[in-house]
């Protein structure tokens, strides 16, 4: 029998497929994906893109303004800092260093938390509230002081923001996947496939995991946008990355000297951090907009 | 109930005692001699080497030592400071009340200018308005802090010359510490111009607040406002609309204490972020709060310094945090609901 | 003098999909002092149809109508304060989740207390002493045994039958002349859903109540209502007195409704298939043009894609281009 369609059918869209649906409807988080694929793609090849070596100092042109300014030049196309290094090149360089080393410690904090966060939370009574609380104990530990610490033991430099970024994120990711798991162990589903014969790791890996990547994600993209702030905090203070590098937070240290007669060696790369901070952000604003409908 | 005080009190017990372990472990791998680390004497002579010892039982097991360093450290022993030769402790009672005042002002300003800008964003139908809010916010968020606290003090204190952008008061004034609050203290001097030093303290803390503020301030809009949009789609709000309640009455009544409850909570969740901006905050507009102080303890090696810093700002956020979640239960008649029939 | 009359009363909601008409040239007419019922399946509008009448709209929602006349004022005409005072005093709603319609960060009491309406006669000291009293006798009229109690406990500690009382004692507190009950029983066990409606019919009796009863359920609504009035996917079917429906249903979705109850009486016909309608209900996105009942009705024909009026016979009204009205049934209809 020929088959007639009644009704116009809609084809029902994969849940993935609607998550990127209601994403791009939006216009500022599609802006957000892509300056972080732009950032992710500039720590791989910004190296060969700068016109400048980070480190070249052009003794001809010392604090030069932006090209826009009536006194900047094009080949020094924002401006150059005391020592007459080029802050574009200087900024490609850094991507590196700011953003990659964020989403670095991240991925590694992420691990690390998952394996913890996901153990802890399988677990229950004593075992459970042990690792719980030594984290809590962790987590109270703001990351600077964290860093501050970091350093005392081992001295500044980049490898110990690496260290102390890391500590103080990895105890967010465990709690936050130790709540996850906790949460949906206590759902009727669980003991329903628990009743079908499921042993633990079975559980854990098709019953719960699905559920718990939503948060891992928002959490994810929470975590960048904090590393790439305590980075260049620390960089700042010049507890991270030490001066001649040209980490963001440590340009706008080593602009500090002439903000008041240069003011573009302090704003550009703070605009940078901003800048790359809020696409981040944006992007886990979106995700989570158009995750959170799915739950409910 | 009494149950649930005293396991959070056990949880503040047990996160301490975790804190100072993690302290101590730390002081052994300072790349300077353990007794120095722990005193802050750096060429102690034969008598103090010897109480150092005495004190913190560097002759005896790790277990010993950790229970002489615990001791030590709650009883107020600190060690005194490598660069002023003076007690930490001293120091310490100086530098909090600063820091206490400024985390004060800047919470007050986040909350007093976000709850509202919260629920407006979260009630209005006007769109752009809504959009203008969350833009604005996230904006907020993404701001390196320094960085924001930088361009603030170049173009409100120096290019527009409105403001003073380093320290607590002008020095000038000679206010006797009663309370260790600037604003406080100026106003119970006994000094003639005690007007004139609180109009002072007032400008100093203008921008480190505002700056400061910033953060928390964004994450209060954010908050208030999913929490607003949840609670008004409730049935209780539809109740109280078919009841005929003045939507007036219906916000403030109804809709506003439901949506501040999950604030309270995320607010202690902020606590440690808000250390770590107060920090870079204080150090950049020269507040002689904890975080100036640890920051220079940090670049002049002061072992000593390093260490109680971090331990009062980590008890405080431990304590601090510990205490929002007991109010919030306390004040919050809908956390009993989950005692009620449980016990 | 009906006093709530509704005309062709259309609501359009803006859906990603475009607009969709939730409810289509809804008319219904109930007249003081009586137990109105209101049946259709979940998803046929009828909450809709009372947050219409309260004017509790979604900024999304767009009405239209003849007429929406309430004791012969237009509620089409008033804003959004008038319509607000209105319900204050006039209409009282009360929901199918009662636990969850109070607010959870009050007690029972305060919220009681707060929808009394002031005794502007008395001085204002004497106030809250009155309201207290009142509170206690409001609670005690709906059948509950310790008021004191019971105002003082949140929410969360009452069971689900009594935060329903609560909810009728606030409801009738203002002595409305109108009360909307939108399933007052869902999630409750037969008993006390008996103990609720006998409540609701005794406070139409003894207090002049006009009553609102939206329910799924055709038998409980059978057993309360003076007049029915019957909703199907947004549109009305058939509307009139219970004991004229019951007898002869117009419209063969009334008549499937019938069909559906179950007959305890004959032993001889268990275990026979339910006589159900073919198909399923259609979703909001695919709603069939004309009569919605089209693609479902045994009586479908070609003339049914276009919607067919309410026409008016004695005293009931019915929407069907077919009704069962001409041929008299002689057989049993439950068979």
């Amino acid at each position: 029998m020929a088959q007639t369609k009644i009704y116009l059918d809609d084809a029902i869209p994969s849940p993935a497929m609607k998550v990127w649906r209601v994403f791009a409807s939006k216009p500022q988080a599609l802006a957000g994906l892509w300056g972080v694929g732009m950032l992710l793609l500039l720590t791989l090849v910004g190296h060969y893109l700068a016109p400048f070596a980070a480190e070249f100092q052009d003794p001809d042109a010392l604090l030069l303004p932006p090209s826009w300014n009536s006194n900047g030049t094009v080949e020094h196309f924002l401006g150059t800092d005391d020592l007459g290094r080029d802050i574009f090149s200087r900024l490609l360089y850094g991507v590196q260093l700011t953003f990659g080393t964020a989403v670095a410690i991240v991925s590694s904090a992420l691990v690390v938390g998952v394996i913890i966060g996901s153990i802890s939370g399988m677990m229950s009574g004593l075992k459970s509230s042990i690792l719980g609380h030594l984290l809590d104990a962790l987590l109270s530990i703001p990351s600077l002081l964290m860093a501050i610490l970091v350093v005392a033991v081992t001295g500044p430099g980049l490898s110990n923001v690496f260290w102390a970024v890391g500590i103080s994120l990895t105890p967010q990711f465990v709690r936050a996947i130790h709540q996850t798991v906790h949460e949906e162990l206590q759902k009727e589903y669980v003991t329903a496939a628990r009743l079908d014969g499921a042993n633990a790791l079975q559980i854990f890996w098709y019953v719960i995991m699905p559920n718990v990547w939503e948060t891992v994600i928002i959490q994810t993209t929470l975590a960048v946008s904090a590393a790439i702030l305590d980075i260049a905090a620390l960089g700042f203070l010049n507890l991270g990355a030490q001066a001649p590098q040209p980490e963001w937070g440590t340009m706008v240290l080593q602009g500090l000297d002439s903000f008041l007669t240069a003011p573009w060696t302090v704003t550009i790369p703070g605009l940078a951090i901003l800048l790359s901070v809020l696409s981040v952000n944006l992007v886990g604003d979106g995700l989570r907009s158009a995750l959170t409908p799915m739950r409910n | 109930m009494a149950n649930y005080l005293i396991r959070r009190l056990n949880l503040f017990i047990a996160t301490s005692l975790l804190l100072i372990g993690i302290l101590f472990y730390a002081t052994h791998l300072f790349p300077v001699d353990l007794g120095y680390a722990l005193s802050g004497i750096q060429y102690p002579t034969d008598a103090q080497e010897a109480q150092i010892i005495e004190d913190y039982r560097l002759d005896k097991g790790s277990v010993r030592q950790f229970l002489a360093y615990t001791g030590e450290r709650l009883s107020g022993n600190l060690g005194v400071s490598v660069t002023s030769k003076r007690p930490i402790s001293e120091e310490l009672l100086l530098a909090l009340p600063a820091s206490f005042e400024l985390a004060f002002v800047a919470g007050l300003i986040a909350l007093v200018f976000g709850v509202p800008l919260g629920v407006i964003a979260a009630l209005t139908h006007h769109s752009a308005l809504k959009k203008f809010i969350m833009a604005g916010t996230l904006t907020g968020y993404s701001i390196p802090v320094f960085w924001l606290g930088l361009t603030l003090a170049l173009w409100f204190g120096v290019k527009l010359g409105w403001l003073p952008i380093s320290g607590q008061i002008n020095l000038l004034y000679e206010i006797r510490p009663v309370t260790g609050f600037m604003l406080l203290d100026t106003l119970l001097s006994d000094s003639p111009y005690r007007i004139a030093a609180f109009r002072d303290a007032l400008l100093h803390i203008i921008l480190p607040a505002v700056t400061l503020a910033v953060l928390p301030f964004t994450v209060v809009v954010r908050i208030t406002r999913a929490a607003m949009v949840n609670v008004m789609g409730q049935t209780y709000i539809r109740a109280a609309e078919a009841r005929g309640l003045p939507y007036s009455k219906i916000v403030l009544r109804h809709a506003l204490p439901n949506a501040l409850i999950p604030l309270l909570k995320h607010i202690g969740l902020m606590l440690g972020p808000f250390a770590s901006y107060a920090i870079v905050v204080e150090v950049i507009f020269s507040w002689p709060g904890i975080g100036s102080w640890l920051v220079s303890g940090i670049y002049q090696r002061d072992y000593t310094v390093i260490q109680s810093g971090i331990l009062a700002v980590a008890l405080l956020i431990v304590f601090s945090s510990i205490l929002i979640e007991v109010l919030y239960t306390l004040a919050n008649p809908l956390s009993r609901k989950e005692f009620y029939g449980s016990n | 003098m009906p006093l709530l009359d509704i005309r062709n009363l259309t609501i359009e909601l803006a859906t990603p999909h475009g607009p969709v008409r939730a409810l289509e040239r809804v008319s219904l007419t109930v007249n003081a002092g009586e137990v109105h019922g209101l049946i259709g399946e979940s998803g046929s509008g009828r909450s809709m149809l009372a947050r219409a009448i309260l004017g509790l709209y979604e900024p999304n929602w767009t009405i239209t109508a003849d007429r929406m006349m309430w004791d012969a004022q237009n509620l089409m005409d008033m804003n959004r304060q008038q319509r607000r005072s209105l319900m204050g005093e006039d209409i009282s709603m009360i929901f199918q989740d009662p636990s969850g319609s109070f607010d959870p960060a009050f007690t029972v009491g305060q919220q009681l207390l707060e929808a009394i309406p002031p005794n502007r006669k008395l001085p204002f000291w004497r106030r809250p002493q009155e309201r207290m009293y009142l509170a206690q006798k409001w609670l005690h009229k709906v059948g509950i045994k310790h008021p004191r109690k019971v105002l003082s406990s949140y929410p969360w500690e009452l069971s689900e039958g009594e935060c329903q009382k609560v909810m009728i004692a606030m409801a009738l507190a203002k002595q409305p002349r109108l009360l909307i009950a939108d399933e007052p029983t869902a999630s409750m066990e037969p008993s006390t859903q008996a103990q609720i409606y006998r409540l609701l019919t005794q406070l139409n009796q003894l207090q002049n109540v006009t009553i609102l009863l939206i329910s799924h359920e055709l038998d409980t609504l059978s057993n309360w209502c003076n007049r029915m009035t019957v909703l199907y996917c947004g549109q009305v079917m058939e509307s009139g007195p219970t004991a004229d429906l019951l007898e002869q249903p117009n419209h063969p979705y009334t008549k499937a409704l019938l069909d559906n109850m179950p007959d305890y009486t004959n032993p001889k016909i268990h275990k026979i298939l339910m006589p159900t309608l073919p198909g399923s209900v259609p979703a909001l996105q695919h709603l069939p043009i004309g009569c919605r009942l089209g693609p479902r009705c045994p009586e479908a024909r070609r003339k049914c894609v276009t919607q067919p009026l309410l026409s008016h016979y004695k005293d009931r009204y019915f929407a069907c281009h077919f009704p069962y009205q001409s041929e008299p049934i002689e057989d049993d209809p439950l068979a």
